[in-house]
């Protein structure tokens, strides 16, 4: 297993709060909301200021309920569905995210494809895992706080997806944890985890604000942790051209 | 029994009755009125006699169906407040019930719902169509006529050519004979096997996309059964956000898997007609290019290809308009449209539904039927005057022609504004 990466050791921990983020930032807000982009279109810097967009694949675990599509929603800046409908088979969800590196400065937009699939469907249909494990770089593991059973499962899962490959991020998201009059799962048991695995974990829930500083721990963190993996991968050579960048215009 | 409007849909096992799922209707009935109305099924089944719609006294209306001797469908509506003759509601909830059997079949296939083996598990695996039967039920789909005309909603671009090579092109790329694309959850083009599909299937398969389009989802590879074609065997429907409004589908066996079809086809075969998808959505909801006249006077309209099944729909409100002080708002004109061919199509017009392919769907139209035997010809012309708007329809042996205008219209005039309206669209689009 990778060792932990420790937040802020690569890139600027909360640089969407510093001015010199805002001309990038810029690009992923469109009236005030993120801005939904289509699989031709991305995120386009002046000529002067272009920066590489790196392309990783996630994948969003959890059983069925626990707010993988509403997560997915959350920090891509979409409406979150207010009813819970099954998701029958595989949905992703496309989010940018610029980041700066801590050792030169340097500015990269992260391209994070959310792969979603409701849980019946995995077990119903033989070949969309496969098809969601394929080239993965990251998996969320998702548990919710009003229910215990999904807590209880994470370690369950990890070993699954530990088995399958050893080189992937792995990043553990609560859910619900706005509805603390229902929570099911105590923090004394989520720091426990938390030690355990040496994985980061986060809490998320509650009314969509539109400012980022709402997903901006997680899509850091996977952005960092992506990063690193990437340098682990290229020897600590750092992450140049050889990994899958976008070809798209 | 509901409130008026709202509409409740009851899923039973025929063979016992036990409830699969209801969906609608914020209020639900209470267990006991669902168990008679199973009940009375039942009895009349056991008497040799299909009961298959009520009314009751304050106006509310149950039509019931099975499929497959497996399943019940039961569709209650409130009645009333739409204004819709009896019939024409009737028909509504027949055919809302074909409409979620069939989606039904899409999302889990045949086997699974014919086949009751294990009903917890289907009542759980039943919880996956609700996505699409609640926008079955949802009333304001402003702008998509599908569901009751069943045929394709439409775009017609400005200039289709382009798109169509690059769809045919990226279809083929795909290993697929059936793709689609999509401007503003319309039809833009679609491949020639494509338009083989059952016209349910097409209308189901856009609601689907619809629905993927609405999500903001980039990409989807979703199974599907095909009502009709293949209600046994799953197909992969792929699914791609070109742009935000602009999306395209396949339907694929096992391969290509949704990553490579992503990374390797969607960018290099579509990033070339960018500029095309763009001058597409600028077509917005008219769904008619700029090159098509309307007269100001036009409120709405509706124009089915009876061969094709593909009808374009829209509304025109210019809110500064000179000659209106007509207060229509938008979703006022769609529903006034919707009622309208509705009206024209339960009492003058006859529905296709022999092209429709499915026999069940024969006794659906028994309302015009009955109606229409009270005249010695077909007609082929109607219209309508209301306080809002003058309505006209006609058919002909290729299209079906409904215009709403403004009341300041001459009633005199409304014959030669639609013959005329019909033509301009078709000399511009060959619709
Ligand atoms: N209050 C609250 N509700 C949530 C949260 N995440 C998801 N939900 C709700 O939980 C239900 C299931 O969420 P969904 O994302 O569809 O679950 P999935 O099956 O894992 O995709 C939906 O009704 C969501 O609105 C959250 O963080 N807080
Ligand atoms: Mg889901």
């Amino acid at each position: 297993m990778m060792a932990r990466v420790t937040p802020g050791a690569f890139i600027v921990p909360d640089w969407h709060r510093c001015k010199d983020s805002k001309e990038y930032f810029n690009k992923i807000i469109q009236k005030k909301n993120r801005k939904n982009f289509g699989l031709l279109e991305s995120p386009v810097m002046p000529p002067h200021a272009a920066v590489d967009t790196l392309d990783y694949k996630v994948f969003i675990s959890g059983k069925s309920g626990v707010g993988k599509t509403a997560l997915a929603a959350r920090l891509a800046g979409l409406n979150i569905p207010s009813v819970h409908h099954e998701t029958t088979g595989i949905q992703t969800t496309v989010v940018y995210w610029p980041v700066k590196l801590r050792e030169n400065g340097r500015v990269l937009f992260f391209r994070l494809q959310l792969w979603d699939c409701g849980e019946n469907a995995l077990r119903r249909f033989d070949h969309l895992l496969p098809s969601c494990k394929e080239q993965v770089d990251a998996v969320l593991f998702l548990f919710s706080f009003t229910d215990r059973t999904s807590f209880q499962d994470l370690s369950n899962q990890m070993t699954k997806w530990t088995e399958s490959t050893d080189c992937l991020v792995k990043v553990v998201v609560g859910t619900k944890f706005d509805l603390f009059m229902h929570c099911d799962v105590a923090e004394r048991d989520v720091r426990k985890f938390q030690e355990t695995w040496r994985l980061p974990v986060f809490h998320s829930g509650g009314e969509v604000s539109d400012r980022l500083g709402d997903v901006a721990p997680i899509l850091n963190c996977l952005a960092e942790n992506l990063w690193h993996q990437d340098c682990v991968r290229a020897g600590a050579a750092g992450r140049q051209q050889q990994h899958k960048t976008r070809t798209l215009p | 029994m509901l409130q008026d409007g709202s509409t409740q849909l009851l899923c039973l096992t025929a063979s016992s009755g036990v409830p699969l799922f209801t969906r609608g209707a914020s209020k639900q009935l209470p267990f006991s009125v669902i168990g008679s109305l199973n009940g009375v099924h039942m009895f009349g089944g056991g008497q040799g006699a299909l009961l298959s719609s009520c009314e009751t006294e304050g106006g509310g209306k149950v039509v019931w169906k099975v499929f497959h001797d497996s399943v019940m469908l039961i569709a209650v509506s409130g009645g009333g407040s739409s204004g819709a003759c009896s019939g024409a509601e009737m028909s509504r909830l027949q055919r809302l019930l074909e409409n979620v059997w069939s989606c039904m079949v899409l999302v889990l296939g045949q086997d699974e719902l014919v086949n009751l083996r294990n009903i917890e598990r289907l009542k759980r695996d039943l919880r996956s169509c609700f996505c699409l039967i609640d926008q079955l039920l949802e009333e304001k789909h402003q702008g998509v006529l599908g569901n009751l005309t069943h045929c394709a909603d439409s775009l017609v671009p400005p200039n289709p050519t382009p798109l169509q090579e690059a769809l045919d092109g990226f279809a083929q790329a795909a290993d697929s004979e059936f793709g689609c694309l999509f401007v503003h959850g319309r039809i833009v083009v679609a491949t020639e096997k494509w338009w083989r599909l059952a016209p349910q299937e097409v209308v189901l398969l856009c609601a689907l996309v619809r629905t993927l389009s609405a999500s903001g989802s980039a990409s989807c590879d979703y199974p599907v059964f095909l009502p009709q074609g293949s209600p046994t065997v799953a197909h992969r429907l792929l699914h791609f956000q070109l742009l935000p409004g602009a999306d395209v589908c396949v339907l694929c066996g096992p391969t290509p898997s949704l990553q490579k079809a992503e990374t390797e086809l969607v960018g290099r075969l579509w990033s070339p007609l960018i500029e095309t998808l763009r001058s597409c959505l600028a077509v917005g909801e008219r769904c008619l290019p700029g090159s098509v006249p309307l007269r100001p006077d036009v409120l709405a309209l509706l124009l089915i290809n009876r061969e094709t099944r593909r009808s374009v729909s829209c509304v025109q409100i210019s809110s500064h308009h000179p000659l209106s002080d007509s207060s229509l708002s938008k979703s006022r004109c769609w529903e006034l449209l919707e009622l309208f061919y509705i009206f024209s199509i339960s009492r003058y017009f006859t529905q296709d539904e022999t092209l429709c392919g499915s026999p069940e769907e024969s006794t659906q139209s028994s309302h015009t039927e009955d109606f229409l035997h009270g005249f010695s010809h077909q007609p082929q012309q109607c219209y309508l005057v209301t306080e809002d708007c003058k309505c006209y329809g006609f058919q002909t042996q290729q299209h079906q022609f409904f215009l709403l205008m403004l009341p300041s219209v001459p009633t005199f005039a409304l014959r030669t504004v639609a013959t005329q309206t019909l033509t301009d669209i078709i000399s511009a689009t060959a619709f």
